[in-house]
């Protein structure tokens, strides 16, 4: 067994920080606030919605330091191992004062009741590092996971475009102390499985994925926890224990992006933000599609491992992975199995993955081409909404005629699923709008939805059929696949 | 009484754009809210809440959970032995905590106070509670109905007809002339039937207190909230305390909108600490926030209206029936009273209905009851318009009240900026830009509200160093210490800079109302004025006396006392700061205060325009721009104002197209959480262009008036008639969702 640790080692701000007694389901934001009285990161929801309890944390990527919005609300302490945590405390500018972010805030009356504001300066805050010049566009994306009630977002975009002119990112504090973090969290990876408890509650944080696969051996009725933005909000709003957790989002392994070998592995523990770019370069078209899943922090957070194993009808990988052909990896300490995504869900809340085991990866084959694909997404709102539909479609024509075709949707079943029916009225049939018209027609035969809140069984059949004309329309009038606004 | 003139004059700090005081504690997280405060020994307090939407309460079993460890305190409606003497306050006891029976979903029925989160969230499920569940009723029209499940028996007053369920608790009719005559004359008469949705203020900060209560019966509280006084004199009812021996203590607000105008925490915190012998905290989670505290009323509207073939109004009629949740209000007198207030009506009758339901209490959302009656009255306006084909804004200046219009509402309207509103809209680019493209529409609408005045206090200090320390009673939730500081600064004329203000606690200052009606910047700087002029006075005085001169001798000109009259020229002027640095000579201290119940609020008008993108296939909504055009009176920070006018709009935008209250059969709230309870993020919204116009308030030496409100009031309207026109089809029900939208381009297109 590998080595065991029984404590969290981690920075907070300035400080080194030891805990050994950590409950599984305690949050960094309780932590921040009770523990350490660091008030100014708030709590507006405690379920990842609102961004008022936006922090930093930083982690070392291949040895380099990296540093990231999340949600401390559903931020769970154990997982801080090995990270720097900054919150809106630890702000300064170069010269001590204000911050060029929180300078412009002020300027641009970026608050009125200003409960949103540390949530957004950590926010504009994590952006003005990654571009200190934004387009409005980068400030809306960074902006999606917060809301602010007072202010309608102006003066905060105009706060976010005059950052760039108050101080040089190059010059800020964090980039100063980057060496000397990176040294010291480097002085607390030890390799070693760490576990923390109170009482009878307990987290562990398995040294690798070997390790992962013998912990869930011993202990097969474990919560896996990777970006918990759903684990989260169990807790949070549910109330529902967890212990014993077995936390995976620190395995580096297990976050592994690459294309090889003519597939796309993304590992299980990949954040939406890890798998971005390597996604969108394979398949463009899922570029914009991913940028409406959550928001910037559960992005940077939540995993698509998670969202596959999680087994919702309405996650917004799944259709789209399923329209690409994509298989799932699973492990136990038994070993390793294959299968096609598609199959991994059985039901409603029933997953194909037996006692012990996690899924490791999801794999995407890469040679796809001649292939015409799409993903849509319909909800309510453009960002930070969940979805009413999505839909991950895949055509191969040949000469004018569907040779192949995957419909893949979410929320129109009780699991992601290929709408049969549909897919056989366009295969074979000539690339043209009647095909489609037809289809469109054929998923009423596929789908019985739900109504629900967010919903109703009758949007969901129209906006659906509206998807697949909407392909055509793109697609067939040789526009490029778009996904701008719903 | 203290109405004031208004006085023209040449501002010095009043209306620039001067650093705002909050800024900086703001953005680097210092601002302590309601939640950010903790006291040694500190407990931690949790309510217990009705899963039912109705339900008798038979018995509620405490024992298992005092006894367990770590249970300081537990208390039920029982130890609450007051009967509160006004029926308002009686209604607030049976919200807080529920009595006989459960109300609504969320409704509190108990409470512990405990060493921690968790043994408080042990201690809540050990509590038994036999519930009788009772049939239930959410909906306005079928909780009018006869038959309908009821709330409260023999609350009904006089003037609801017979034929109406128990539920009917009120009605109140205005107007004026004959309206039967008046649709008589039209040459074309419109009527239609509207819906709307309970939505939420919102607000990012959740309810919070700290309440400390000592042995002794005294008792200090930390909350966050609109109104402390209020907090303070609702609280010391229902504890049965001494007004006097209670404190508060406003926190930093994390917004409120009229949400944070009562109390729901608060007395139990108090009750939990009396009982525990210790410091409590409460904080509510985003879910008890949206089941329990105050949404706005949903709505069911009938609006009728005649004219002439040359645009004039010839009648205008109103049928308002409101739902205020479980416990009275008038949110449906107020519909009535404002649909109708942009108009000079020579016939028109409205009524408002006030109408109980097992959904939570309504609160106030900025101008309470206007958004809802002037979407209904601006959309069927905005139909009359298109069917006479006059422009919209043509069609309402030509029946746009003015000074001496008898308002649909009673009183005849002083010097008002309906009109200046309306030919700013009118020249604006927005207005006169085509807006070109499929699915595109523009819409248009114009919005009233009251303001208030009310109890107010104020205390200004002249500091040994020429500074001045500024007390008002009133939380800032828009600005308000700046506002105050400037016109401090303004009156006493001495920089912006040198004045603080701050927000005093319940022992430090006469009365103060609630932080609504947007009366404050109108209210309280009537105040500050009057306070710096009694400073000013003093000070003349002093400077008489070191002069030897006569009081009436001496004038304050530019920060300074300088001999006048006879005396003019034989005497250096003595600035503030000479005069501060020998007041412990001269007589003491110096400080003005004023104390007022403030009239001559003066209403407001607003108008906005709306151009918008419909999605045909999904029923998805885009707004491409948005211009606000509102009467401050007197701006005293534009920034303040204009985010004031932002605010409002994009909050009325929310309720257009998508935030709503969603029950499920089984009276049950189905979205308490900001996932399902969508308000706007960014990128929902486009910038938000503002127009500030000043027609001064007679009632205000600066000719202020409120702003908090009115921009609240047309974006309702302004989305339908812009999305109405996009989709081709009339939208009658709010929030048009995409869900909803593209239902009805559906069946419009047959
Ligand atoms: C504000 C907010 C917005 C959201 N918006 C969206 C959205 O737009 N679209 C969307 O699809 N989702 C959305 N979600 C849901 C969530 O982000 C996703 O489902 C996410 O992908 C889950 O990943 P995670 O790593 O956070 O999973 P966790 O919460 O850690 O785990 C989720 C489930 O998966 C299991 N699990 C995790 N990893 C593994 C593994 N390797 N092997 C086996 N089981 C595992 C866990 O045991 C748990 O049952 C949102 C959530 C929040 C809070
Ligand atoms: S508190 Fe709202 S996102 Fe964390
Ligand atoms: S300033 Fe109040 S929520 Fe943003």
């Amino acid at each position: 067994m590998a080595k065991e640790r029984r404590e969290i080692r981690f920075i907070l701000n300035g400080s080194d920080v030891r805990l050994g007694e950590v409950a599984a389901q305690d949050t960094l934001l309780d932590f921040l606030r009770n523990a350490r009285r660091l008030t100014g990161t708030k709590e507006g929801c405690a379920e990842g919605d609102c961004g008022a309890c936006t922090v930093l944390v930083g982690r070392l990527v291949k040895g380099r330091l990296r540093y990231e919005t999340v949600n401390a609300c559903i931020r769970f302490l154990a997982t801080l191992d090995g990270c720097h945590v900054v919150t809106i405390e630890h702000l300064r500018g170069a010269d001590g004062g204000m911050h060029p972010v929180q300078q412009a805030m002020v300027e641009a009356h970026g608050s009125q009741c200003g409960f949103c504001t540390p949530g957004i300066v950590m926010s504009l805050y994590a952006l003005w590092m990654q571009s200190a010049a934004p387009s409005d566009a980068e400030i809306e994306t960074a902006l999606q996971g917060n809301l602010c009630r007072c202010t309608g977002y102006e003066p905060i975009f105009k706060a976010a475009r005059a950052a760039a002119e108050l101080g040089d990112p190059a010059a800020d504090p964090l980039e100063a102390e980057r060496a000397d973090v990176t040294g010291r969290l480097k002085a607390m990876a030890d390799g070693a499985r760490v576990t923390v408890s109170r009482g009878e509650d307990r987290a562990i944080l398995p040294a690798d994925v070997a390790d992962l696969a013998d912990v869930l051996a011993k202990h097969p009725e474990a919560t896996i926890v990777a970006g918990a933005t759903d684990v989260g909000l169990w807790v949070t709003k549910f109330l529902k224990p967890i212990s014993p957790a077995v936390f995976v989002g620190h395995l580096s392994d297990l976050r592994q992006v690459d294309a090889k070998a003519a597939r796309l592995r993304i590992g299980a523990g990949a954040s939406y933000t890890d798998a971005e770019a390597a996604l969108a370069r394979a398949f463009p078209h899922l570029g914009p599609y991913w940028k409406r899943i959550a928001g910037w922090q559960v992005r940077n957070m939540g995993t698509v491992g998670g969202n596959i194993a999680n087994g919702s009808p309405i996650g917004d990988t799944p259709p789209v992975l399923i329209a690409l052909e994509a298989k799932l990896h699973l492990r136990s300490a038994e070993g390793t199995r294959e299968i096609p995504l598609e199959d991994f869900f059985i039901d409603y809340g029933k997953q194909d993955l037996r006692a012990g085991e996690f899924v490791e990866a999801v794999e995407i084959p890469l040679a796809q081409e001649g292939v015409r694909h799409a993903a849509y997404k319909v909800s309510k709102r453009r960002d930070e909404d969940i979805t009413a539909v999505a839909a991950g479609f895949a055509l191969r024509v040949e000469n004018g005629v569907i040779a192949d075709a995957r419909l893949v949707f979410g929320g129109m079943a009780a699991v992601p699923k290929r709408a049969a029916q549909a897919e056989a009225a366009l295969k074979g049939q000539p690339f043209d709008a009647a095909s489609f018209e037809r289809a469109a027609q054929a998923l009423a035969e596929d789908f019985q939805p739900l109504t629900d809140w967010r919903a109703s069984a009758e949007y969901r059949r129209l906006v659906a059929a509206n998807l697949l004309r909407r392909f055509w329309a793109e697609e067939g009038e040789g526009a490029k696949a778009r996904l701008e606004g719903v | 009484m203290a109405k004031d003139e208004f006085q023209s004059r040449q501002f010095k700090v009043v209306g620039t754009r001067v650093p705002r005081p909050d800024g900086v504690d703001k953005v680097t997280g210092r601002a302590r809210y309601g939640a950010d405060i903790t006291a040694p020994g500190m407990l931690t307090g949790l309510c217990l809440r009705s899963p039912h939407a109705h339900a008798r309460i038979r018995s509620i079993d405490t024992s298992a959970a005092e006894a367990m460890k770590g249970v300081k305190a537990v208390v039920t409606r029982a130890d609450f032995d007051v009967t509160p003497e006004s029926s308002g306050n009686r209604d607030v006891l049976d919200n807080v905590m529920a009595g006989d029976k459960a109300l609504y979903d969320g409704h509190t029925v108990a409470a512990v106070a405990a060493t921690s989160r968790s043994v408080a969230r042990a201690a809540l499920k050990a509590i038994k509670v036999d519930y009788e569940v009772l049939p239930h009723v959410t909906d306005v029209d079928e909780a009018m109905k006869p038959d309908a499940p009821v709330l409260h028996e023999g609350r009904q007053q006089e003037s609801v007809p017979e034929g109406y369920s128990q539920n009917v608790l009120a009605r109140s009719q205005y107007g004026h002339g004959d309206v039967d005559k008046g649709f008589e004359e039209a040459d074309i008469v419109i009527e239609r039937h509207f819906t709307t949705a309970a939505t939420h203020q919102g607000y990012i900060e959740p309810h919070a207190c700290l309440a400390t209560m000592g042995g002794d019966g005294k008792a200090d509280l930390w909350c966050c909230t609109q109104g402390h006084y209020h907090v303070r004199d609702t609280c010391a009812e229902l504890l049965g305390m001494d007004t006097g021996q209670l404190k508060v203590t406003s926190s930093e607000i994390g917004g409120g909108f009229g949400g944070k105008t009562t109390v729901f925490l608060e007395p139990v915190a108090l009750m939990l600490s009396r009982k525990s012998g210790k410091p409590v905290k409460m904080t509510m989670s985003r879910e008890e926030v949206l089941r329990a505290s105050g949404p706005t009323a949903s709505t069911s509207v009938s609006i009728k209206i005649g004219a002439r073939k040359d645009g004039r109004i010839t009648a205008g009629w109103g049928d308002f029936r409101y739902q205020n949740g479980a416990f009275e209000a008038m949110n449906g007198a107020l519909g009535a009273m404002c649909g109708f207030a942009p108009y000079d009506l020579e016939n028109v009758r409205t009524t408002g209905w006030e109408v109980v339901t097992n959904r939570p209490k309504a609160a106030a959302y900025r101008a309470p009851g206007a958004p809802m009656a002037a979407f209904a009255v601006e959309s069927v306006v905005d139909e009359l318009a298109g069917e006479l084909g006059m422009d919209p804004i043509d069609f309402r200046l030509m029946n746009a009240a003015d000074e001496g219009t008898k308002a649909a509402y009673g009183p005849t309207y002083p010097a008002i900026g309906l009109k200046s509103v309306l030919e700013a809209a009118k020249d604006h680019p927005h207005w006169n830009t085509p807006l070109e493209g499929e699915n595109r529409g523009r819409g248009f609408a114009v919005g009233f509200w009251f303001n208030f005045g009310g109890n107010t206090s104020v205390s200004l200090m002249i500091n040994g160093d020429g500074t001045v320390s500024l007390s008002e009673g009133n939380p800032d939730i828009g600005g308000s210490r700046a506002s105050m500081s400037m016109m401090a600064a303004e009156e006493l004329g001495i920089p912006y800079e040198h004045v603080r203000c701050v927000i005093a606690d319940t022992a430090s200052l006469g009365q103060n109302d609630i932080t609504d009606g947007s009366r404050v910047t109108f209210a309280v700087g009537l105040a500050t004025i009057k306070a710096a002029r009694h400073a000013i006075d003093i000070m003349k005085a002093r400077a008489a006396r070191i002069w030897g001169i006569d009081e009436e001798a001496v004038e304050w000109v530019d920060g300074a006392a300088q001999p006048a009259g006879p005396n003019a020229g034989k005497f250096e002027p003595m600035t503030l700061k000479e005069i501060a640095a020998l007041a412990s000579k001269t007589g003491g201290p110096i400080a003005g205060h004023f104390e007022v119940n403030a009239e001559g609020a003066g209403v407001s008008f607003g108008a906005h325009i709306a151009d918008t993108e419909v999605d045909p296939e999904t029923g998805a909504v885009k707004v491409l721009r948005y211009t606000v055009f509102q009467d401050a009176g007197k701006a005293v920070h534009p920034d303040y104002v204009e985010g004031q006018m932002q605010g409002g709009a994009v909050q009325g935008i929310g309720w257009a197209l998508n935030e709503e209250y969603i029950y499920g059969e089984d009276g049950i709230l189905q979205n308490p959480g900001y996932l399902d309870y969508r308000i706007p993020v960014a990128s929902d919204l486009p910038m938000i262009d503002t127009k500030i116009l000043e027609i001064p308030n007679p009632g205000h030496p600066y000719g202020v008036r409120g702003v908090g409100e009115t921009g609240i009031v047309p974006p309702l309207a302004t989305l339908a008639n812009a999305v109405s026109r996009a989709a081709g089809v009339r939208m009658t029900s709010l929030p048009m969702s995409p869900p909803k939208l593209l239902a009805a381009i559906k069946a419009a297109k047959g």
